[in-house]
């Protein structure tokens, strides 16, 4: 025994000391330079947040712990429906494209929308910010679950089997256990979500939290506050992802794996007859969700309205091609912001990552950084970005590409290492020099991951850009939603939600088509 | 452990088929059996559809024609009474449990008591004493097989199937495996199939070798090996050994096996 004891000291350390001289680099990089500004009214710096902190202790406090009371509401009420949802797909194999196509669609509805819809349903108090918590957890932790449910080699369930036992046992004794490092994984990336979901419907009228906050420093122009409530935002949501790593750590005496969204392995052999047959049954069952939701809470039809509203104010209403056209101009000032932002965020992290592996000691520094900082809430922190960029285009493209860049960059390094060491030894045998092997045989394996991140990123750079219009541009889908709640206009409300949830859900079956295929070369295994 | 009511199972295959969903053939109509208490190697090249022939009989695959009887009852029936256990080539050790709780793990699923003093007494016996409660990862390659037949004995079932058991692990080990663990299911009398391509090992391990022939599997010889046990791995090279070694290959080359496949370097 002891012979092997010394193999389960777990390797920590080494990192540690990466990480913590890369903060440092950053608050002393963000000092002098708020020294720099001075006088510019856009950075406040670390010293100042500090003091705005211990001066507002009380009022921080109390805001913080409403907001970390409703994300930790929704986290859970999110995950468990999380396992609900995963448990019918194990249960009903066959049903499985359905839930996650619904599930899809239901976590790319904007929140700027839903956010005052659950306002109007839930009235004053807590539930929008519970429930939005909940809609930005429960599907990074479903798809994760999924694959680990079946992340087991067969000869597992065949021994299952040789004893005569079925499915519950397999259930049991390896399909949960297997799939633990995987939710772990979703639970690292949910706890900083349920953060921002949280935060984002306190955004919209609730009367206390880290959201109402934010909103106050906004309009008050007043920068301090907005860099101590950002500071404090990102402190969480790193805090969150760490800790769940800890504990992932201590179940599992192994970090979880760095998840990056895993492929729906499903889509691998489908024809193209079985995929609009998935697509009709997914677009069905919304509809029925969607009537079913409405009819079951009894809501008051002046509000909410149901596909046919949707569809007649779009289509055959006496004010449809207006209602199409101005859908239209906010859709195309959306895109205007949406598709450079996306597509930056995506280069700037691939080409990052690229970078770092040809400077490995950089890599080993700013690394552990980049994984924690992916877990930021980036929107909450839209309210810095307005002051320092304006509220001009430049403004909300960085922050979409932000928002898109660290969760590309953290998967793409993890992808860039995936590549198989024999490969480039053979590569090294030729005495192959580094841009060689960096482009034949890293960048292929780097794909996936890739590809995992620019799916994913959808939904997210859809968010990032609706919110900065709400809060800061006035223009585009965002701006519209929000308007057209304020007055009243459900009709165009819903339409306008209808239309960023199926654009953008199509958005990600779109970039998940391509992965497929992407993968079907570069890495076959994950379509098993 | 008289051959009484609860002694071994003889396995009787009749007109046994298996056609994949493809419509390749992967076994051709066969009728084997095999008797009740004896070790049993099929051989053939990789991809002959032997381990299919074996998931088969354990339950694992469902027959697309012919019928199979253990000790006069359908697999299906065996499972249930956990009457049998399958060693497979990887030694799927669930990696979250320790060996220790990979062998419970058996025994529960076989609805057995489990007795921890007749566990430990299991793992000494395969020889991992003092590692009852390490995890697989830190065990070696042999160890985990060790590990793996020990769970599949800790039930002692009367029909043993072994799937290339000792498949995954390196020359040296595999040799010193057959040498350690035949000896714990020869003494109990089970009955045992024994997939493997290694001729030597077939050989050594067994009281008779049944050729096939490359896809779809069919039954090409059926040798018996009566040499006396126990055998060490020196007898490899005694001239009655080689015999039989010579016996074996020269029904595979005579099978096609041999064309493309040399399993002599195995």
């Amino acid at each position: 025994m002891s012979a092997v004891a010394g193999y389960a000291a777990p390797a920590t350390g080494g990192s540690g000391r990466g990480t913590a001289i890369g903060l440092l680099l950053v608050v002393l990089g963000w000092e002098l330079a708020a020294r720099a500004l001075v006088g510019a009214f856009v950075l406040a710096a670390p010293s100042q947040v500090l003091a705005w902190l211990i001066e507002n202790r009380g009022l921080m406090g109390r805001a913080l712990a409403e907001t970390l009371g409703n994300a930790a509401a929704g986290f859970v009420l999110g995950n468990l429906a999380a396992l609900a949802l995963a448990g019918i797909a194990l249960a009903f194999p066959a049903s499985q494209r359905i839930v996650t196509g619904v599930a899809l669609v239901v976590f790319c509805l904007p929140l700027v929308a839903t956010g005052p819809i659950l306002r109007v349903i839930f009235g004053p108090g807590d539930g929008p910010q519970i429930v939005l918590a909940a809609l930005a957890v429960y599907y990074t932790t479903l798809i994760p679950l999924l694959v680990g449910m079946r992340a087991a080699p067969a000869t597992w369930f065949d021994l299952i089997a040789s004893y005569g036992r079925g499915r519950v046992s397999a259930l049991i004794h390896v399909r949960l256990m297997a799939s633990l490092p995987y939710l772990f994984a979703g639970l690292q990336i949910a706890a900083p979500a349920a953060f921002l979901g949280a935060m984002v419907g306190e955004f919209t009228g609730a009367e206390r939290g880290m959201g109402v906050l934010t909103i106050r420093a906004m309009r008050a122009l007043d920068v301090e506050m907005t860099w101590a409530l950002a500071t404090v935002a990102t402190a969480v949501a790193v805090a969150a992802y760490l800790a769940v790593g800890a504990i992932a750590r201590r179940v599992l005496q192994d970090a979880p794996p760095i998840i990056l969204a895993p492929p729906r392995a499903e889509g691998a052999e489908a024809g193209i007859g079985r995929l609009l047959l998935s697509l009709a049954g997914v677009a069905v069952a919304i509809l029925v969700l969607w009537w079913g939701a409405i009819a079951v809470f009894d809501l008051n039809p002046f509000f909410a309205k149901g596909p046919q509203d949707v569809a007649r104010a779009l289509i055959w209403a006496p004010n449809a091609a207006m209602a199409r056209a101005s859908l239209g101009a906010a859709l195309g000032e959306t895109a205007v912001f949406l598709l450079p932002g996306y597509l930056a965020g995506l280069a700037a992290g691939a080409g990052l990552a690229i970078l770092f592996v040809l400077a490995p000691a950089v890599a080993g520094t700013a690394m552990p950084l980049a994984i924690a900082l992916r877990s930021v809430p980036i929107v909450t922190t839209a309210p810095l970005i307005v002051l320092l960029l304006g509220r001009g285009a430049l403004g909300t493209i960085v922050l979409v590409a932000v928002m898109v860049f660290f969760p590309t960059l953290v998967a793409c390094i993890h992808g860039l290492k995936q590549a198989p060491g024999q490969v480039i030894d053979v590569f090294d045998s030729y005495a192959a020099g580094r841009l060689q092997r960096l482009i034949r045989v890293r960048i292929p394996a780097m794909l996936p991951a890739f590809f995992a991140a620019a799916r994913m990123g959808v939904p997210a750079s859809v968010l990032a850009v609706t919110v900065v219009e709400w809060l800061a541009t006035g223009a585009g889908l965002g701006s519209m939603m929000a308007i057209s709640a304020s007055v009243s206009d459900y009709n165009l409300l819903w339409s306008a939600v209808a239309l960023t949830a199926a654009l953008s859900a199509l958005g990600y079956a779109g970039v998940g088509l391509i992965e497929v295929r992407i993968l079907r070369i570069y890495a076959p295994e994950q379509l098993t | 452990m008289a051959p009484e009511i609860n002694g071994p199972p003889g396995v009787i295959c009749a007109g046994l088929a298996k056609t994949w969903p493809g419509g390749v053939d992967a076994v051709r109509p066969t009728d084997i059996q095999f008797a009740a208490g004896q070790t049993t190697a099929l051989v053939g090249a990789s991809g002959c559809g032997k381990s299919t022939l074996l998931r088969m009989i354990a339950g694992l695959e469902t027959p697309s024609a012919g019928t199979i009887e253990i000790g006069g009852e359908p697999p299906a029936q065996t499972l249930r009474k956990a009457g049998l256990s399958v060693a497979f080539q990887d030694p799927s050790l669930l990696p979250w449990r320790s060996v220790r709780g990979n062998i419970e793990l058996a025994l529960s699923l076989a609805r057995r008591p489990v007795d921890r003093a007749a566990i430990d007494q299991l793992i000494a016996l395969v020889g991992l004493e003092g590692f009852a409660d390490t995890r697989p990862a830190q065990l070696s390659g042999g160890m985990r097989q060790r590990a793996a037949i020990a769970r599949a004995l800790a039930t002692e079932p009367r029909l043993l199937l072994l799937d290339e058991p000792f498949g995954a692990v390196d020359e040296l080990t595999r040799q010193q495996l057959a040498q350690d663990l035949p000896r714990l299911w020869e003494a109990r009398g089970t009955t045992t199939i024994l997939v493997t391509h290694s001729v030597t090992e077939a050989v050594m391990l067994s009281d008779r070798v049944i050729v096939l022939s490359p896809r779809p599997a069919e039954v090409v010889a059926d040798i018996a090996i009566d040499l006396p046990r126990p055998r060490a791995p020196e007898d490899a090279r005694k001239p009655g050994f080689a015999a039989h070694v010579d016996a074996v290959f020269a029904a595979l080359s005579q099978a096609g096996a041999l064309r493309d496949r040399p399993l002599a370097a195995q």
